[in-house]
């Protein structure tokens, strides 16, 4: 038996205690090459997947540094047969490569005969390779660089892309740091991507992944195309490269439903490029407007599947993704790996947060109880009215009065999921409300006067989830939601884990009706709280201090 | 060795010392069973094809080739012998001693002698210690005379021969002349045949006599030497490292084997008509376990080699695997003695959990516990496999790439002759040993050496101080999880797993909190303040909020709705008329409860009720005709214990008492011939005998007996007369060492033996 903080499980888990002296280390050690699964106060989560293992050969690491590193730190003997599965596991990486032949073009070379003869025989790989060179190299279609990576990452023989990058078209980018300074991690970050080529930086939310890409873009210097959710997210963009680099106003153009601008820096919204008319999308040409030196992804994990296609074509292109998580509701997690790169970096939360950069949460979750003619009304609704039943009841209206009234001065974000409840809330707490159907400059003046003060309370439905930068929330009441996501869950609280003033801590209630779908679906986002190591309170709606 | 020599084997037997005797008999035991009646019968059993292949194949490289070589030499002397052998003489020597040990080899007048059929059996090639050459001319030619023929050989001839003896040592000649001399010979062939190097064997065909090939070979068998044992491969491992590993690996077999006889108990698999465990059963285990499916084979059939697991009936009635009633106090022991139980059935288990899976030769795939799935060899490769290991000292492992192939060599120079398979053997051997805990890293865990060395116990006690402490508490966390770091105590961990679903296992478990397994412990009688103190007393940190919310919670609507089990039940608009029944002097007897204004239960079916009923006089009617509930809870099912397995001590010791018992029987019977060589018996009067007898019973004498038994065999022994009276005789019988009763009328005839002959 050894003294480790580490416990390799048969189900290729690892458990870190971290109240273990050498548990800091032992953090560290491990998260080259496994992915932390949840993080709650005792004891932390690791997975060992495929795709972290190979992710961690990407960085450099092979299977020997990380079977020494589990049989440091682990306290009970490693299972031998999981070390044997970890070494097979990451010899599977690079055994392929795609590298640029002078004559031939893109080619496929195999440092292990059989195992191009195994992918070569397969069915899909067929149609994407041309002739046999010699033994071990093979031609590839030029065209057909992404698909080729997908159908090799599914056949567990993932390739490693040699083939290089084009420059794109040259244009000067600086970061102007006289005014503030690049934190290190974000530098690091950038640092990381570039070296490695393409890939994904996964940073918290309000860690500042803009200037991650920022800096990017700075070691760059040539036309940019940044993808993002939405059009409010386009704007913050376009204003805080405007600020934070050389780059005027002028160089940077939005290409969104409202406007369609191409520039040496064009932002573009996802919406618009898989817009589809008459089965075409009419606005991919987008792609190829210029010669882009780079690709800016932001929120990977919401990237939708067209963009994946479209970015199959775009192998040759550098791409830097950016998001608060890897794990994706659908499970593509495979497609970024092999379509947009490899994980560059990563910081958990609580890292970040323990440098002050995001501000610590206080989760409670109230419960409250449906009244009893509402009780009978649920119990016999048809199960997919049920969740809108549940969430809606005008109890939570008195809650949400109680808990606003609790946080008098502290700027207030009510969020919710139905527009009549929000129109309920809206009138009942007397604040101005944002939804769909709000336009843009009507969005942005509202969201201007919040971050001002000017506004302490805004009721705001989904529209609010992403990449909206409200750092002066300190409270956020959620009255419903999509169901549980958990993605949904790491939006909202990431809204407010912008660092506040003197360390303040910011407060984020969910109000749910007992005994009803809606606290099974809150005992999800719960748990990805306590997974994310925020502890977290249930408290009855009776028990609320009036 | 005796200088003299002896005439026969059985001659040789007849002189040896009882345990000079009993060694032969504990090397091969088929000898002794039956019993054999004399020195004769058990040297002619010896030299059966069988019993000799069977000993051929306990030989090492070595020995075959001294063998090998005294076959190929004739008569000579033991020093010849040891000559001929590329190897240390002295070691080629003590081969011989062993060879004339298990009687493959005897001594006679002449020199030591190979059994006549020996030579026949050495079949193979060098790698079996087979030279392939010829026996020697007799008499054997002078070595010197051999050499200067050879010398004297034109280049062609030399060539010629050279090819022949690589060859095979047999060619045909041709027109070649037989009988021609020297000088005369015109052709290769002749000059060799003229000089004796080619010898004619009729047919046309010509070998290379032994002592030419001999020559060849340098005045030896083999080029090679053939004393050299194959060293293992090592490499240098921590031995901490080593031990800590394996001790990893027998704490998961031990845990493992727990896990799936648990599930097995609720579950059981059924047993296939073959008598094996379906493959979809092992699929499943194996998912179970988080295992593969070889691994999942070796635990379930350890386990059935240990009396865990036995075939019974199933809930259902059909046969199935099940663990056996053995199974719970082996639970109840500590991890290392349970170890232990799992390790020493295997090592004497000659099952073969390494085919499981692959296919015979009809193609049909072997499944686990299949009746069919051993070799004659697996105990003994096992064994000889962990001696190899031990050999090679603390500290040392065996070296990747190199290591295994060299544990084969080293396995194949000791038993040559043993199985085809034996690759696959020892590959599964060491994959085996690593599962169960035995090895680490390709090396011997220092615990495992006292097992080798027949030590269990201390071996068990070696190891339980590497295994991990069992733990009495576990974290809680917020996220509604707990993980026990480690083992926990036996009772707590069955408690947590009433409380909390299992989510991950391991060197540590997690339990995760769900409202329904909180309400599974509600159901099973807990309260909600009991789960409180519970969690509260196994937990290091404070109780997290959410988990008591979390039992409050599910507390609060607990038993909100009520079930519970009525044979019939009583409804009437009418309040009274039911107060009526229950206020009934004679309404004691129907158990009747009052669920509400309007309804009563009873526990008594409804032809019992409906009678009493009318008897108190009410006019019921039945409603329904049926509404009666079923609770059935899963049984824990358990098989018989399989017959008790004899400990290693008790089963060597029963041997020992059984080899003594032969070399008892075929001494006496070895007395009872040569006294009918000396005096052939003859008939006598039951008179004569009775006298006779009554005189031995005097003087304590020992008398050979003739008698014919209740089968009409007649046999003789020789016994001690004790008693004669009532026609019976009370003697002490030699032959079974015990005091029996003859029938006198029986005893054919009495010959009082000589007291040296006697004599045992």
């Amino acid at each position: 038996m050894n003294d480790g903080p580490l416990i390799v499980q048969s189900d290729k888990t690892l458990l870190l205690e971290i109240d273990h002296e050498r548990a800091q280390d032992c953090r560290k050690a491990i998260a080259p090459f496994a992915e932390l699964e949840r993080s709650p106060e005792h004891v932390h989560t690791y997975r060992l997947t495929p795709l972290g293992l190979w992710n961690a050969r990407a960085a450099g690491h092979d299977a020997e540094q990380v079977v020494d590193t589990l049989l440091e730190y682990s306290r009970y003997a490693v299972p031998h047969s999981l070390l044997v599965d970890v070494a097979e596991t990451m010899a599977r990486y690079g055994r392929l490569r795609l590298e640029k032949h002078p004559v031939h073009g893109l080619t496929l070379v195999s440092s292990d005969r059989p195992v191009l003869e195994e992918v070569l025989r397969a069915k899909k790989i067929a149609g994407m390779i041309g002739a046999r060179l010699d033994d071990d190299t093979v031609v590839v279609h030029g065209s057909e660089r992404g698909n080729l990576k997908q159908a090799l990452l599914k056949l567990g023989w993932p390739a490693e892309d040699f083939a290089g990058y084009v420059d794109g078209e040259a244009h000067p980018i600086d970061l102007d740091e006289s005014e503030w300074h690049l934190r290190d991690y974000q530098r690091d970050a950038a640092d990381s991507f570039w070296h490695g080529g393409s890939g994904v930086v996964v940073l918290p939310c309000g860690a500042g992944k803009t200037l991650v890409g920022a800096a990017a873009m700075a070691h760059a210097k040539a036309t940019t195309l940044i993808l993002v959710t939405n059009t409010v997210s386009a704007r913050q963009w376009k204003d805080e490269l405007v600020k934070r680099t050389s780059l005027t106003e002028d160089e940077i153009g939005e290409y969104s439903g409202a406007m369609k601008e191409i520039k040496p820096v064009t932002i573009a919204t996802y919406q618009v490029l898989t817009l589809r008319r008459k089965g075409a999308y009419p606005h991919l040409e987008l792609l190829d407007a210029r010669d882009w030196g780079l690709i800016v992804y932001d929120e990977v994990h919401l990237l939708p599947a067209p963009i994946f296609r479209m970015t199959a074509d775009l192998q040759a292109r550098r791409r830097i993704g950016l998001t608060a998580t890897l794990v994706r509701e659908d499970g593509r997690e495979g497609d970024v790996f092999s379509l947009i790169g490899p994980k560059r970096y990563d910081a958990p939360w609580k890292d970040i947060e323990s440098q002050g950069w995001i501000a610590p949460a206080d989760c409670v979750e109230v419960r409250v109880s449906l009244p009893t003619d509402e009780r009978l009304v649920y119990a016999t609704a048809e199960p997919e009215e049920r969740y809108r039943l549940a969430a809606c009841t005008h109890h939570k209206v008195e809650v949400v009065r109680e808990l606003v009234a609790q946080h008098p001065g502290q700027p207030t974000l009510v969020i919710g999921q139905y527009i009549e409840q929000l129109d309920e809330l809206a009138a009942a707490l007397d604040a101005p409300v944002i939804k769909g159907e709000t336009t843009v400059k009507e969005r942005q003046r509202l969201f201007e006067a919040f971050r001002s003060g000017e506004i302490g309370l805004l009721v705001v439905s989904k529209v609010a989830n992403f990449s909206i930068d409200l750092p002066s929330a300190e409270v956020a009441i959620q009255v419903s939601g999509s169901f549980g996501s958990r993605q949904e869950e790491a939006q909202r609280l990431g809204r407010l884990l912008r660092p506040k003033s003197e360390g303040k801590t910011a407060h984020f209630y969910t109000i749910v009706s007992r005994d009803t779908v809606d606290a099974e679906f809150a005992q999800n986002r719960q748990r990805f709280l306590a997974e994310q190591g925020y502890a977290y309170r249930i408290v009855d709606a009776e028990d609320l201090p009036a | 060795m005796s200088e003299t020599g002896y005439r026969s084997l059985a001659d040789q037997l007849r002189a040896w010392s009882d345990e000079r005797l009993s060694r032969l008999l504990v090397a091969r035991p088929d000898l002794a069973t039956p019993a054999p009646h004399d020195s004769s019968q058990l040297a002619s059993r010896a030299a059966t094809r069988s019993s000799l292949l069977r000993t051929l194949d306990q030989l090492s490289r070595l020995e075959l080739c001294v063998l090998d070589a005294l076959v190929v030499a004739g008569q000579t002397t033991p020093d010849e012998v040891a000559s001929l052998v590329h190897a240390d003489p002295a070691r080629a020597r003590a081969a011989l001693e062993h060879l004339v040990d298990v009687a493959l080899v005897w001594e006679s007048t002449s020199g030591p002698r190979p059994l006549t059929g020996v030579a026949d059996l050495l079949t193979g090639g060098g790698d079996v210690g087979v030279s392939g050459l010829r026996p020697r001319s007799q008499p054997a030619p002078d070595p010197d005379a051999v050499a200067s023929h050879l010398a004297a050989l034109s280049p062609a001839a030399r060539a010629m021969l050279d090819h022949v003896a690589a060859q095979g040592g047999e060619a045909t000649t041709g027109a070649a002349r037989h009988t021609v001399l020297p000088e005369d010979a015109t052709t290769p062939a002749e000059e060799l045949l003229s000089r004796r190097l080619l010898v004619a064997r009729g047919g046309g065909t010509v070998v290379v006599p032994g002592e030419v090939g001999l020559a060849l070979r340098g005045g030896r068998t083999t080029t090679e030497p053939v004393d050299a044992v194959p060293e293992l491969v090592t490499s240098e491992r921590d031995q901490a490292l080593v031990d800590r590993t394996a001790a990893g690996a027998a704490f998961d077999a031990v845990r493992r084997t727990e896990l799936l006889l648990d599930a097995w108990g609720t579950r059981p698999p059924s047993a296939l008509r073959s008598g094996g465990l379906g493959v979809r059963d092992l699929r499943a285990a194996a998912l179970l376990l988080h295992v593969d499916e070889a691994t999942t084979a070796l635990l379930v059939e350890t386990a059935v080699a240990a009396g865990l697991l036995a075939t019974g009936v199933g809930a259902d009635g059909a046969p199935a695997w099940l663990p056996s009633d053995d199974y719970d106090a082996w639970a109840a022991r500590p991890a290392a003695d349970r170890w232990r139980r799992l390790v020493t059935a295997w090592l004497d288990s000659p099952r073969l959990p390494g085919m499981v899976g692959s296919r015979d030769t009809a193609g049909k795939a072997w499944n686990a516990l299949s009746p069919d799935l051993s070799g004659v060899h697996v105990v003994e490769t096992r064994r000889m496999t962990l001696e190899a290991l031990a050999s090679a000292g603390p500290g040392r492992v065996l070296a990747s790439g190199t290591g295994p192939p060299s544990l084969h060599a080293r396995l194949s120079w000791l038993r040559p002759r043993r199985p085809r398979t034996r690759t696959e053997q020892v590959g599964w051997v060491v994959a085996e040993a690593a599962a169960l805990g035995l090895t680490g890293l390709g090396g011997l865990a220092g615990f495992a050496r006292p097992l080798v060395a027949d030590e269990p116990d201390r071996a068990a006690a070696e190891l339980a101080p590497l295994l991990p402490e069992p733990l009495d508490h576990v974290l809680l966390q917020a996220d509604l999880t707990a993980v026990a770091p480690g083992p926990l105590e036996s009772a707590l961990a069955r408690r947590l797993q009433v409380v909390a679903d299992v989510e991950s296992r391991g060197g540590a478990t997690v339990y995760r909190f769900t409202p329904g397994s909180v309400r599974r412990a509600l159901d099973t009688g807990w309260t909600a303040v009991e789960l409180h103190d519970f969690l509260g007393s196994v937990s290091r940190t404070p109780v997290p909020q959410p988990l008591t919310y979390l039992v409050d919670d599910t507390a609060r609507t607990f038993g909100s709705v009520r079930v519970g089990h009525a044979e019939a039940f009583l409804r009437a608009d009418d309040e009274t008329a039911l107060s009526e029944i229950l206020g009934h002097p004679q309404a004691a007897g129907l158990e009747l409860r009052r669920l509400a204004p309007t309804v009563l239960v009873s526990t008594l079916p409804i032809d019992l009720l409906l009678p009493r009923l009318r008897e108190l006089g009410a006019a019921p009617v039945v409603e329904a005709p049926d509404g009666t509930v079923h609770v059935a809870r899963p049984d824990q099912l358990r098989a018989r214990t399989p017959r008790e397995r004899r400990s290693p001590g008790q089963r060597d010791a029963r041997e020992g008492a059984r080899v003594a018992a032969v070399v008892t029987a075929v001494r006496s019977g070895d007395r009872a011939t040569s006294t009918r060589l000396q005096a052939p018996a003859s008939a006598l009067t039951p008179s004569g005998s009775l006298a006779a007898l009554r005189e031995a019973v005097e003087l304590g004498l020992s008398v050979l007996i003739g008698y014919v038994d209740n089968h009409g065999t007649r046999t003789e022994r020789i016994v001690d007369p004790l008693a004669v009276e009532g026609g019976q005789l009370t003697a002490r019988d030699h032959r079974v060492d015990d005091v029996r009763t003859f029938a006198v009328h029986r005893i054919t005839t009495v010959k009082p033996v000589e007291p040296g002959a006697a004599g045992s």
